[in-house]
């Protein structure tokens, strides 16, 4: 059963562009944050490791461009993803809206196996932005919305001031450990040379 | 489809004006006249002389790579491949800069932080010079460590971008599941960004096969679910690497079959490295051995030189227990077969005898004591584990005896009881020390007259030594240095038999770096000799300031040999005909005939 092992957990972040995706991402894995906006193209690929209840995770963090020309790409990003982050930036309705979009898009993209509990976070990012005055989605929205997704956890970020940011993705390791599958033994075939023909000629063989 | 080097291969279509048949006929019997054999009448019509019609081509050093392009447009050419990438694709002209402290590129700038990739630069700097000597010097058979190292290095390190070669596996969704160098875990960002690219490229209904970035090569295998990437910059042709990433695969389907694939069908996130647990080393030995072992190359297999008499009394008694029920038996000495038989109708391929003996002699619990492990033989059977019983019978030497049922464990116990008793009796085991010993064949030892061809005795291996106050004429030519006419080494691999020979390493051969960089361009000329599309070819003569290389590919057998790079190019040819003859006269004794399941 599930031993002290470390595990490694590929984390997408999904979100409309320039809502702070690569910024909390610097926050979170370097600890720095700047204000000059740079559009993320195609993915960033990033490590963290961390500690949760005494077992060791790494993080893999892909942080993808929010830009819609780059949704093609969503396939070949979301296999395998045992997380999936969704950001939204408080200051744009626009972008709040999107979750829905997102998640969807994910989850057909992704295709997991139990997509009513797959594991998300959302974030509502930028609340330190006008010291809250130019907000508005309101937390009480973010969190309804996010109860009628199957609970949904939600995290008030700011990427500036690092403000949580270290608690959601606390959070996330938290999740993926919860959905852990359960580990099976692995049993392959045995050659059956009796049965008959399933043995395949070598290729080298020279008869 | 381009060659960059095809002037120096010449097959059939010489592209010399023509000779006639008649011609090529004459020069069969090579025109230079200082041997005996030409004037006297060739009744014999083996077609064992080789043709001196090629063309010679002087190569400097930096000779340029073989076409590394397979197919058009299959082949995706940047720089680098972090970000970069994905500009082809999309107008956004942005290339990465030295700001962005998040992309994780190779090439790219310190990238994926991770909370314990902190090295301070002069460690790692004095790290690199430190092994820079290991691996140009002594990273070779002899001085090779086992097992993993630099776990602590990233792709953030230094000294981790600057190791030459690095193989990956990862899976499908970019979790990492095998590294040559560095942790994998810390690597977990840089086995996303080859994931990126792979998969990018596929869901353009391509495949990336190959990205060249300066002087690195990056190739890719896709094998279902699993991804192999090696990066290398030892100017290795990219047919050579694929082939590596091909066998690094079969050593993993060794360990656990293909049935993985079904474990990531039913969850992609499967993370396989827990089912690869303390194989690292069975990995890295086989790795190791992509620079030193010609079969990773060949595809055959080579054997322990032994009189006739014996191979026969150890194949007896193996053949014995396969009729017992045992599926394979095979005897080995270190990488080299004594002696193999397989039950009815079973073959065994020479890439899966490579595999299972790394395996079982990289795997150091196999020597305390006699062993049962599942294995699967990917080109018998990838989808489906045997069960092989192991047991050392001295330091070097041991048996394998595979079987299908799980519970056959006392049985072969019993076998093997039995094969060790014959082997004592007819002293087989002694025999196989002293071979050891002895070595094989030296090129020194090359006989000079090759006339007695159909004369009553047939020389024997080892017996060969010249008196030193033999009229050897070649010898004070060349400063005693080698054999006749300059000849430093020469591998002959029999198609028929899928084995090969290869001569022991000897002086100005001698350092484990020459035997490395003489290895390297065996493989060279092999992949050139085999190039798809152009290739088969049958000679090829290559000159340059390290050696004369020469190869001969015909329908019985490929001859690879290395001559001193001032070697006369007709006296070449006449030892390489001499050599393929010694072979013949002695290929009792260093290859397994007739017993061999590829007879079937």
């Amino acid at each position: 059963m599930a031993s002290r092992r470390r595990m490694l957990l590929k984390v997408i972040i999904l979100g409309d562009s320039g809502v702070g995706k690569t910024s909390l991402m610097n926050q979170y894995v370097n600890r720095k944050f700047s204000n000059q906006y740079k559009a993320t193209i195609g993915a960033d690929f990033l490590t963290k490791e961390v500690q949760f209840e005494d077992r060791l995770f790494t993080l893999q963090i892909w942080d993808t461009a929010g830009q819609e020309r780059f949704q093609s790409l969503g396939v070949a990003f979301y296999r395998g993803a045992d997380c999936c982050v969704l950001v939204y930036d408080v200051n744009v309705m626009k972008s709040f809206d999107n979750l829905n979009n997102w998640r969807e898009e994910f989850l057909i993209q992704a295709s997991p196996s139990d997509p009513e509990n797959f594991p998300f976070v959302v974030l509502g990012n930028k609340i330190d932005v006008d010291g809250g005055n130019s907000r508005v989605v309101s937390e009480k929205k973010a969190k309804a919305w996010c109860a009628s997704k199957g609970n949904i956890p939600y995290f008030e970020t700011s990427a500036k001031e690092g403000f949580n940011v270290d608690d959601a993705f606390q959070c996330i390791a938290k999740n993926a450990l919860k959905n852990e599958p359960e580990e099976e033994i692995y049993l392959p075939d045995t050659i059956d040379v009796a049965g008959g023909g399933r043995q395949q000629r070598s290729t080298g063989c020279e008869c | 489809m381009t060659s960059e080097t095809s002037p120096s291969v010449s097959g059939d279509e010489a592209s010399d004006p023509k000779p006639s048949p008649e011609d090529q006929l004459a020069s069969l019997a090579l025109s230079e006249t200082d041997g005996p054999a030409s004037g006297s009448p060739r009744e014999n019509n083996r077609h064992n002389e080789i043709e001196s019609a090629e063309e010679e081509v002087q190569t400097n050093s930096a000779a340029p790579g073989l076409a590394v392009v397979e197919n058009s447009g299959e082949a995706v050419r940047r720089g680098r491949i972090g970000g970069v990438l994905w500009a082809r694709t999309n107008s956004e002209p942005e290339a990465d800069g030295p700001e962005s402290p998040s992309s994780s590129g190779y090439a790219g700038e310190r990238g994926s932080s991770s909370a314990s990739s902190a090295g301070s630069g002069i460690y790692e700097i004095a790290e690199v010079r430190d092994d820079e000597v290991v691996d140009g010097v002594s990273d070779s058979q002899a001085a090779w460590v086992p097992g993993k190292r630099h776990v602590d290095e990233d792709d953030a390190s230094i000294s981790w971008r600057k190791r030459k070669k690095h193989y990956f596996i990862l899976s499908n969704s970019g979790k990492p599941i095998y590294s040559r160098h560095g942790d994998e875990h810390k690597l977990a960002g840089f086995s996303a960004t080859l994931q990126a690219i792979i998969s990018f490229v596929e869901n353009g209904g391509d495949r990336v096969k190959l990205v060249r970035a300066g002087k690195h090569q990056v190739v890719f295998l896709v094998k279902g679910p699993i991804y192999l990437v090696c990066i290398s910059c030892t100017e290795e042709p990219y047919e050579s690497l694929r082939m590596q990433l091909e066998l690094i695969y079969g050593q993993m389907l060794l360990i656990l079959t293909k049935s993985v694939n079904r474990c990531f069908e039913k969850n992609p996130k499967f993370d396989m490295t827990p089912l690869l647990g303390g194989t690292d080393v069975v990995f890295s030995s086989l790795i190791h051995s992509f620079s030193w072992n010609p079969a990773t190359f060949l595809h055959a297999y080579t054997c322990l030189p032994l009189a006739y008499a014996t191979r026969q009394a150890a194949g007896a008694i193996l053949q014995d227990v396969a009729d017992s029920g045992v599926l394979f038996a095979i005897l080995m000495c270190k990488h080299k077969v004594i002696s193999l038989v397989g039950a009815q109708k079973a073959s065994l391929h020479p890439d899966d005898i490579l595999l299972l003996s790394n395996f079982v002699m990289a795997s150091e619990s196999f020597r305390t004591s006699e062993s049962f492990s599942p294995i699967c033989l990917p080109r018998y059977n990838p989808m489906a584990f045997l069960y092989a019983y192991v047991h050392y019978f001295d330091i070097d030497t041991y048996l394998m005896l595979l079987t299908t049922s799980s519970e056959a464990f006392y049985h072969l116990k019993d076998c093997r009881i039995r094969i060790e008793m014959v082997l004592l009796k007819s002293s087989v085991l002694s025999e196989i020390q002293r071979s050891m010993l002895d070595g094989g064949m030296r090129v020194e030892e090359l006989p000079l007259d090759p006339l007695p061809r159909s004369g009553s005795f047939s020389p024997h291996l080892g017996q060969h030594t010249l008196p030193t106050d033999s009229p050897d004429g070649f010898r004070e030519l060349y400063g005693g240095i080698g054999g006749p006419a300059g000849l430093w080494h020469f591998i002959y691999r029999s198609i028929f038999l899928d084995q090969y020979v290869s001569s022991e390493f000897s002086a100005p051969i001698s350092s484990p770096r020459q035997q490395k960089r003489l290895y390297r361009a065996y493989q060279k000329l092999y992949a050139s000799m085999h190039e798809r599309g152009i290739g088969p070819h049958k000679t090829q003569f290559r000159r340059d300031e390290n050696y004369v290389l020469l190869c001969w590919v015909t329908q019985d057998f490929e001859l690879y040999a290395a001559f001193d790079p001032l070697a006369d190019k007709a006296l070449a040819i006449k030892t390489c005909n001499r050599v393929c003859q010694w072979v013949k006269d002695v290929e009792n004794e260093i290859f397994l005939l007739g017993a061999s399941p590829f007879s079937w």
